[in-house]
């Protein structure tokens, strides 16, 4: 298991690598410059030139990506061209409230995903199950953009329970983490129902059936363990749409995260902090991917990771 | 499940977030790029920024320039403007505020390497001197009219050095920068050292709301107490029927353009971009797009400006004209109906709609527009470079005509200028130059006269319309006063009177 997981650890810098080369050669590819966007259009030849020297963008793009490569083996992301700030300090100030509402996004999501699948799952066919797939179609079919300001009317502002926006305490974080996970809970309690809808037609559950179970005990002890592993999977894959979502989420609900500072830096062509903001959500990604693997080993035992 | 996690969320419901008691809310769409006067120039930076720092003059709510720390202002030669200081000035931490600081502060900006994208704005400057600690002269190399737009940057104190995209420094305004969080909110405090009349705002927190529709929803609750220039016109209605709040308009100046590609042979043409002007149905959309919060205009100045000039040549919708003049500049229908004109129309998303207005009504006298959306990064890089066929932007916060000088000069193409389309007619270049070291405002008048009129003739802009300022706030506000160019200064004055806002218990 630890030689898997320093295996696993190790391919990140390959993965590191890749991304930061593509997200430097595509930020470089669009068109603009950070340069206009900082000082304007009235600013003069020389100030525009001055500025370009200082940042170095006046330098070969090679040159540029080599200074950029040998900054991230030193584990300096560099300086933001818009606050002149250490990149790493920016999104270490915002990656907490990413992370916060996508944990909340993800809790959300299993917390709807695991009763509605297992109910529709446990009783296919019937009303039960036809009420909740309609319901999660529903899920999967509402973007965030629409779906955050319903939740709003919906929640702050015709029931006043909640806050519109921002971030704070508890209550600030349900509407976001709401609209974050609605569709992956949609994606999840799908795949539950199917694979446990399968499981009941399962031998071993005949078999424990037969030995006096009642069905509902006979899915819970045996069916969903058996059921739970294509979720899983299916969790790991959907993980990254999940990252992605918090980016039109936090715009939505003013969350003061990674993707707003990610949205902003593109807009500014703020080169290295785009490249540090792209390369903390890859990494993200891949970390999470490797717990979800690890995960599989807890859950089926048939699963052995080597 | 969900009821009972919202009960115990709701439970815990906080306050964080919420204003100040005694601050107002006021909703923004971005974050300021920096609350140095000096460096900030974007539209945020300055409506922040100018409730922070005061200036020698500034622009008031009739369009003139007035003194802001200058008590009174003279021409004492056409190159000298003497501007005298108000008595007890003080910076908003007890510091004293004389001349010395007014000339530290143009000196910062023009010294190498500062930066300060407002340099190049004070290229006509030739010297600030102080002859004594309540008197800034301001010389200019010679006779320049619009001088006094070089007497309103914010004055900073002696010796605050210029860091880009450090913390704010200390101003006279009424309010104080106390906290700044980007893409958050930047909460400004009352200056203690300025009088304030009571009831009036102990502070103000600017809160960055990105969407348009949580805008509105923030003011339909009652968590935001003002919102200006940025809900859009649909929601209007929306609003509208909200008991507890006020929605009004005001003449606004800013004014919104269609661009031509001067590079573009097809486009020198004036025929085709008369046939374009007579093609587009400015009132339709005005009242159909924008809800009518806008004036269809006739050119760059609105009426409220002192050199408004109405007499010019007009392009009411006239498709029939259109086809006529298109027809004539030699390009006929051909059997399916469209003439050998395609034209390239860069837009972002924020203007796609309105682009598919332009799409329709000049495919109906046989213009195919295509449409190229990209966010505002690329747009903007696109329009610097004159990668563009025909564009439509807004210049906002037009005070002095010198602006004609700017956008049509044959000399001011980019980068050194806003002539992103390369209009070039002699006769502009020489009214404008001369516009601008005319200082007889009579004489001057009648210079932006012939402009206004040669612009309008020559069609390098097709202008559209003027934005009303639209202002959706809290109905208990009180003296809140608007200004053409959208400024928020009066916000200082504005006093709550009975609350008429819902309230919620936790």
């Amino acid at each position: 298991m630890k030689r898997y997981i320093v295996r696993r650890l190790l391919s990140l810098v390959p993965v590191a690598l890749g991304v930061a080369s593509l997200t430097f050669a595509l930020i470089h590819l669009i068109p603009g410059d950070p340069v206009i966007a900082m000082l304007g259009d009235n600013a003069s030849n020389a100030d525009i030139v001055g500025l370009r020297q200082r940042l170095g963008l006046d330098r070969p793009l090679w040159d540029q990506y080599a200074a950029f490569l040998y900054g991230l083996a030193h584990g300096d992301l560099g300086r933001s061209i818009l606050t002149n700030e250490p990149v790493a300090r920016l999104i270490a100030e915002r990656f907490p409230a990413t992370l916060e509402l996508a944990i909340a996004g993800l809790a959300i999501a299993i917390l709807i995903a695991l009763p509605l699948g297992f109910a529709a799952g446990a009783n296919p066919g019937r009303p039960i199950d036809l009420g909740a797939m309609s319901f999660a179609i529903l899920g999967i079919s509402i973007p965030h953009i629409y779906l955050g300001p319903l939740l709003m009317i919906v929640f702050s502002l015709d029931l006043g329970w909640l806050p519109l926006t921002g971030r704070g305490g508890l209550s600030h974080l349900v509407l976001p983490a709401l609209t974050l996970g609605a569709a992956l809970a949609a994606i999840l309690a799908r795949m539950l129902r199917q694979s446990l809808a399968a499981a009941g037609e399962a031998d071993y559950i005949r078999t424990a059936l037969a030995k006096g179970r009642s069905r509902l005990a006979a899915l819970v002890h045996h069916g969903l363990r058996n059921a739970i592993s294509p979720v899983v999977t299916l969790l790991g894959l959907q993980l990254g749409g999940l990252l992605t979502g918090t980016i039109v989420t936090e715009i939505i609900f003013s969350w003061p995260g990674l993707g707003r500072l990610l949205i902003t830096a593109i807009s500014a062509r703020d080169y290295p902090l785009v490249e540090g903001c792209v390369l903390t959500f890859a990494l993200t990604y891949v970390l999470v991917n490797l717990v979800t693997d690890l995960a599989y080993a807890l859950i089926d035992p048939r699963v052995r990771i080597e | 499940m969900m009821p009972l996690l919202l009960s115990a969320v709701v439970g815990c419901r906080s306050g964080a977030g919420a204003p100040p008691s005694g601050y107002l809310q006021v909703d923004i769409d971005t974050s300021p790029l920096a609350l140095d006067p000096r460096l900030g120039t974007d539209a945020m930076s300055s409506r922040v920024g100018e409730l922070v720092f005061d200036a020698l003059a500034r622009v008031d709510e009739h369009q003139e320039f007035a003194g802001d720390l200058a008590a009174s202002i003279e021409r004492s030669a056409p190159t000298a403007i003497v501007f005298h200081l108000r008595p007890g000035l003080r910076f908003s931490d007890g510091r004293p505020l004389t001349a010395r600081d007014i000339k530290y502060t143009y000196d910062s900006i023009l010294a190498p390497g500062s930066l300060s994208p407002r340099a190049a704005m004070f290229s006509e400057l030739a010297a600030i001197e102080t002859p004594d600690s309540a008197t800034v002269i301001l010389k200019t190399h010679r006779p320049y009219a619009p001088a006094l737009t070089l007497a309103t940057v914010g004055v900073v104190p002696y010796g605050t050095p210029i860091v880009p995209h450090g913390a704010a420094p200390v101003g006279s305004g009424p309010f104080a920068v106390e906290a700044f969080a980007r893409d958050d909110r930047v909460v400004l405090r009352r200056n203690p050292y300025r009088l304030a009349a009571l009831g009036t705002p102990r502070g103000i927190v600017f809160k960055i709301v990105p969407d348009p529709t949580v805008r509105a929803l923030e003011l339909a609750e009652g968590v935001c107490d003002l919102v200006e220039n940025l809900i859009q016109p649909d929601l209007l209605g929306y609003l509208q029927r909200r008991p507890a709040l006020a929605i009004d308009r005001f003449p606004g100046t800013a004014y919104q353009y269609l661009a031509f590609n001067f590079r573009d042979p097809r486009l020198k043409d004036l025929r085709v971009r008369r046939a374009i002007a007579y093609a587009l149905d400015r009132r339709a959309i005005v009242d159909h797009l924008f809800h009518r919060t806008a004036r269809v205009a006739n050119g760059m100045l609105a009426p409220e400006n002192t050199y408004y000039f109405g007499g010019v040549t007009t392009y009411p919708y006239d498709p029939a004209r259109a086809d006529s003049l298109l027809d004539k500049a030699g390009y006929p229908r051909g059997a399916s109906g469209w003439r050998a004109l395609a034209f390239v129309y860069k837009t972002t998303p924020e203007g796609e709609r309105l682009a598919e207005a332009f799409q329709a009504m000049l495919g109906r006298v046989g213009i195919r527009l295509r449409i190229r959306v990209n966010e505002f990064g690329a747009f903007y890089g696109d329009i610097q470079r004159g990668n563009f066929d025909l564009m439509s932007l807004q210049w906002v916060g037009i005070s002095d005509p010198h602006q004609y000088r700017m956008v049509f000069d044959s000399r001011q193409t980019p980068p050194r200028g806003l002539n992103r389309g390369a209009y070039s007619n002699p006769a502009m270049d020489r009214l404008v130059e001369t516009g601008d070291s005319t200082l007889d405002r009579a004489a001057r008048r009648a210079i932006y006269r012939q402009v206004q009129r040669l612009a309008a003739d020559d069609l390098p802009y097709v202008s559209l319309w003027w934005q009303d300022n639209v202002v959706v706030m809290d109905r208990g506000l009180e003296g809140f006063r608007p200004y053409p160019n959208g400024s928020l200064r009066s916000l200082a004055d504005v006093s709550r009177g009975p609350r008429a806002h819902v309230e919620r218990g936790p």
